[in-house]
């Protein structure tokens, strides 16, 4: 039976499965995914997760505005949020931690980072 | 009994004077030595005493030394006899260091194998999960961009007139021209289906010398490429995963975005397979 669960936010399909694939290899782990900001917002509402990761850039909702609604979110408010970002793009990463972002990980994503750094937030083994 | 003491008597009177004052000096003199000789006697032994009482003690202490001594012999061989097993726990220490880095480093490099396979499988995957020739590209885009780490980058196909035109590019000021066949780097990829990949410098690329160009082929036949004209400034080197996403791309991008051109969505998947029977029967 799964302890934690993850909500991913991601509209590369690519990046998402990637994200699962890692994901995946952290025992007793819930993974579920999200299209986009707005498919996040109604995960986020038809349950009870304990941590999301979130691209920045992504159509009709993007990571910046799902950052600040989970930040509003009485239920949600203190849950972790990872954000992916590219190395360029530092004005993004720093609005994104302002809002209330928890750590950032960079692109290319490679599994072995964020096992580490969602283990750690979870404090897991 | 009476005649007895007559006779003793009698025998004194007769002894002359002289010699009974000479016999009382003499046994004074007598009494007297033998009182000092008895009383030195006594104050040798008294001090002969008190010497075997001070021997006595430096013999206590002198085994009480021989039994430290000792023990300090037994604490020197216990202490050897530790360093030797503390050298040895040492010993054991550093190889179980030394192994313990081997599976560490051994682990990373199954890990990082384990993600360059993810990253394999998710592309290939991807870029044949579609028949939307848009997602297709986007896909495409994606692979260069999320798993090679490519910043500028620009995607090319063959047209009819053999011109080399660009179909999608990201991270790039300017929009890209066409190309004429066998010009540059991407037209001599192009015409000799060989991708140009450049080792080093990956920073230093531009659009008419990108750091690497890989012909998309389809039926051997190349009918555009890829061209990166720059990294991300976090990639120094290609990783041999790039090299591997690199001909994934090369041989299967083009096959994928033919499928999704040739597929039909107002008919669907059921029509786009109808007459395959018949084509493999005959």
């Amino acid at each position: 039976m799964s302890e934690h669960s993850c909500l991913v936010v991601e509209d590369s399909p690519m990046m998402r499965q990637l994200l699962v694939f890692a994901l995946a290899r952290i025992k007793k782990l819930k993974v579920t995914e999200a299209e986009d900001g707005v498919d996040g917002l109604r995960k986020l509402a038809g349950g009870k997760f304990d941590l999301v990761i979130t691209d920045i850039n992504m159509p009709i909702m993007d990571g910046l505005k799902l950052v600040k609604r989970i930040r509003g979110d009485e239920t949600h408010k203190d849950v972790p949020i990872i954000i992916i970002t590219t190395e360029g793009s530092q004005e993004d990463r720093q609005r994104a931690m302002a809002l209330g972002a928890t750590a950032y990980i960079t692109k290319p994503i490679q599994a072995p980072q964020v096992i580490a750094k969602v283990k750690e937030l979870l404090s897991l083994e | 009994m009476g005649s007895d003491d007559d006779t003793r008597d009698r025998r004194a009177s007769d002894v002359p004077l002289d010699l009974i004052k000479e016999r009382d000096a003499f046994v004074r003199s007598f009494l007297k030595k033998g009182v000092e000789y008895t009383e030195q006697l006594l104050r040798e032994n008294g001090e002969l005493r008190e010497e075997l009482d001070q021997l006595r003690d430096d013999n206590t202490s002198l085994r009480a030394q021989v039994a430290s001594d000792d023990a300090i012999r037994e604490l020197l061989v216990t202490v050897e006899e530790l360093r030797k097993e503390r050298d040895r726990l040492v010993q054991r220490s550093q190889k179980l260091e030394d192994t313990e880095a081997e599976h560490a480093g051994r682990q990373a490099k199954i890990e990082q194998e384990i993600n360059d396979l993810a990253n394999l499988y998710v592309a290939g995957f991807q870029l044949h999960a579609s028949l939307s020739p848009r997602r297709v590209v986007r896909h495409v885009c994606d692979m260069l961009g999320q798993l090679v780490g490519a910043e500028a980058f620009v995607l090319y196909l063959v047209d009819s007139s053999k011109t080399i035109v660009p179909l999608a590019h990201e991270g790039l000021e300017e929009a890209p021209s066409s190309i004429d066949e066998g010009v540059g780097p991407v037209g001599e990829a192009i015409l000799t289906s060989l991708p140009i990949i450049r080792e080093r410098d990956l920073h230093g690329g531009s659009i008419d010398d990108p750091v690497a160009v890989i012909p998309l082929t389809a039926e051997g036949r190349a009918v555009g490429a890829i061209s990166v004209v720059r990294v991300l400034s976090q990639k120094n080197e290609w990783a041999n995963v790039d090299h591997e996403l690199f001909q994934l791309i090369g041989h299967q991008a083009a096959v994928a975005m033919i499928a999704a051109n040739l597929y039909d969505t107002d008919k669907g998947p059921k029509d786009a397979l109808a007459g395959l029977s018949e084509k493999l029967g005959s």
